[in-house]
């Protein structure tokens, strides 16, 4: 065995006999790195969680928003704005080519609906058949909306997995009659389970009826607050999304320099702007991390300073027994080293048990991958050496007679 | 016999701000394979700082150290490291053994700063606590350990790499008379056996089983010298 081997020998055996020592001078550098770990794994998990709500709810669909501002997620509240109608998405169906479907959408807050002795209040949509295709949504029973209910205004209703497991928890829903705000409605069909859009709406606590029974019965009003387009093809998404907007700036009549009053919603848009928020989350939660594991460092710096000057008597006699200043060196630089990967195995242990946990407990999403690991091994032998030379160098430069005459601690 | 130990004016003085104190001045005197020296003196007369010059512990601002014929005056730190290893042992007063460590691995502490593996380390450290009649306590810890058995525990450590200098500061001032009574029986048997011992104490009684006593006083020897009484 090697002298360097020897002493990195020593140095565990040494932190060995020193238990409580050494795991004080871990807690700094473990509570740094789980910090980390658990910032990359729940990180991680939300920015997949957004990549695959934006894979799920479609990368294909334009969508025309009633006001000028940019509407990434939808709005959090119904607003009234009349500037939206039937006829813009007429005429972007007729007028547009590589448009393959279409459907104008009207949606409302606070519809309360009715079975027998159970209500819930909802939120409403009129749409047209193409819908559920565009939107790539289905049903687990029942059927959606047809063009004869869209040419008859028909009073039926499809119903969002929360709402029919609230109106109907046995079952049995098809068929029946429920109140919609009051008027009787069929319920015809009920949606597949879908969960959050990327902007956070509860795609199962909705109801959806034909667009005519909407505009004409429920809502009783012409304005939209959508108009959803499948684009025949994705590649000539960005130039249809601009002859949509000049459609519907003419028809608007916006003169030049003025703000359009509707937005046009690309693909893109959802994907960078969730991407945004994902990467403003995690350079915040970096931020904290990396002052966490400073922190932590500095923590066991002092310990390991501390530990020099507690420990002036041993390197006095390792000193006198032969040892170099490169010996004792080494071992304060091994003793850091180890320390350190010693916290950032508890912590990347702690820091991505805590992250799971709060995923199970339904408060955050984590996802596993070999980065929280590669971090925290990257971590750990940055605070080790950063904290380790220090204090091996002022232990190396002990004067070894002043050491030798230190009385025990 | 031949010189262990030949130092000629050697010379050391300590800074504290702006004062300046030199201990020792002018010390010259030669220690041969096999002397048994004591070095004595009042309170800071310089009696540790000669043994911390003399183990390389510490170097002089002037003179010459010659050491087994070598001058190693202005020797680098591996070069001195080295020789504290294989050709010096230290005894001190507080023992100076590693706490939690059993008495075992205390006695192999030297072999860690060998240049090479010592194959029969253990064996030998446990060679070097029965001559020192501790074997059996071999697995102890210091804390265990009675501070006259600390004490020969701590020989045992300066033995194992079979020195030709053992330097002993105050090896019985922590020690009850019959433990301190035995600590000088085996440095007496180690000089016999052909070591040099140089011992620092300020007890006459002590310096009085050493062949030779010198005296420090004023930054040089005041009687005993260079000269050996009992060659």
């Amino acid at each position: 065995m090697s002298r360097s081997n020897r002493i990195t020998r020593d140095a565990i055996a040494s932190l060995r006999a020193n238990r409580s020592r050494t795991i004080l001078m871990m807690l700094g550098p473990a509570a740094g790195v789980a910090l980390l770990a658990a910032t990359i794994v729940s990180t991680q998990g939300t920015r997949n969680q957004v990549m695959s709500l934006i894979a799920k709810h479609g990368l294909d669909m334009l969508m025309v928003r009633a006001g000028g501002e940019v509407q990434v997620f939808a709005p959090r509240a119904d607003r009234g704005l009349s500037v939206l109608f039937e006829e813009d998405a007429l005429a972007i169906e007729r007028e547009i080519p590589g448009v393959q479907m279409m459907s104008p959408v009207q949606n409302q807050r606070g519809i309360e609906v009715v079975a027998r002795d159970r209500s819930v209040v909802t939120r409403a949509f009129g749409v047209n058949a193409d819908w559920v295709t565009i939107r790539r949504w289905s049903m687990v029973e029942g059927e959606f909306v047809s063009d004869d209910d869209i040419a008859g205004a028909s009073r039926v209703v499809m119903l969002g997995a929360k709402v029919a497991r609230e109106l109907f928890p046995d079952g049995g829903a098809i068929g029946q009659t429920v109140r919609v705000n009051n008027d009787p409605y069929v319920v015809k069909g009920l949606f597949i389970e879908m969960g959050a859009s990327a902007g956070g709406d509860d795609w199962d606590d909705r109801i959806v009826v034909p667009f005519t029974t909407s505009s004409r019965r429920l809502l009783n009003r012409p304005s939209l607050e959508q108009i959803v387009i499948r684009v025949a093809n994705a590649s000539r998404m960005a130039e249809t999304a601009e002859r949509v907007r000049a459609l519907l700036r003419v028809r608007h009549q916006i003169g030049p320099g003025e703000a359009d009053d509707f937005f046009v919603r690309e693909p893109e848009d959802v994907e960078s702007a969730a991407t945004e928020t994902s990467s403003t989350l995690w350079a915040l939660l970096l931020a904290v991390s990396l002052i966490g594991l400073a922190g932590g460092g500095f923590a066991t710096a002092n310990l390991m300073m501390a530990g020099v000057s507690q420990r002036t008597q041993e390197i006095g006699i390792r000193r006198a027994t032969g040892a170099r200043e490169a010996d004792i060196n080494r071992q304060f630089l091994t003793e850091s080293l180890l320390v350190s990967l010693g916290g950032g195995v508890i912590g990347v242990a702690a820091g991505v048990a805590a992250a799971l946990g709060l995923a199970a407990l339904g408060l955050a999403r984590a996802q596993l991958t070999w980065v929280p690991f590669v971090a925290a091994l990257a971590a750990s032998v940055v605070i080790g050496v950063a904290v380790g030379i220090r204090a091996a160098r002022s232990a190396a430069r002990l004067d070894p007679a002043a050491a030798v005459r230190v009385r025990s601690a | 016999m031949p010189d262990v130990i030949a130092v000629e004016h050697l010379a050391k003085s300590y800074r504290k701000g702006a004062i300046i104190t030199e201990v020792l001045k002018d010390v010259s005197f030669t220690v041969h394979a096999g002397e048994f020296v004591a070095i004595m003196g009042a309170s800071g007369s310089g009696k540790s700082t000669l043994l911390n010059l003399l183990g390389f512990l510490d170097r002089p601002d002037r003179g010459t150290y010659r050491f087994e014929g070598a001058d190693l005056t202005g020797a680098d730190d591996a070069t001195l490291s080295t020789v504290r290893n294989q050709r010096i042992g230290f005894v001190f007063q507080q023992f100076h053994l590693l706490e939690r460590t059993s008495a075992l691995d205390n006695v192999m502490l030297p072999l860690l700063y060998a240049e090479a593996d010592v194959a029969d380390g253990a064996a030998r450290a446990r060679r070097a606590l029965a001559l020192v009649g501790l074997e059996p306590r071999a697995d102890h810890e210091p804390g265990e350990l009675s501070g006259g058995e600390q004490q020969r525990v701590a020989i045992a450590r300066a033995l194992i790499n079979d020195p030709v200098l053992i330097l002993a500061d105050e090896p019985t001032g922590s020690l009850d008379a019959k433990s301190g009574a035995g600590v000088l029986e085996l440095l007496r048997s180690l000089a016999d056996s052909g070591r040099a011992i140089i011992l620092v104490t300020h007890d006459r009684v002590v310096a009085e089983r050493a062949d030779r006593i010198l005296v420090i006083a004023d930054g040089r020897i005041a009687s005993g010298g260079p000269v050996s009484t009992k060659p």
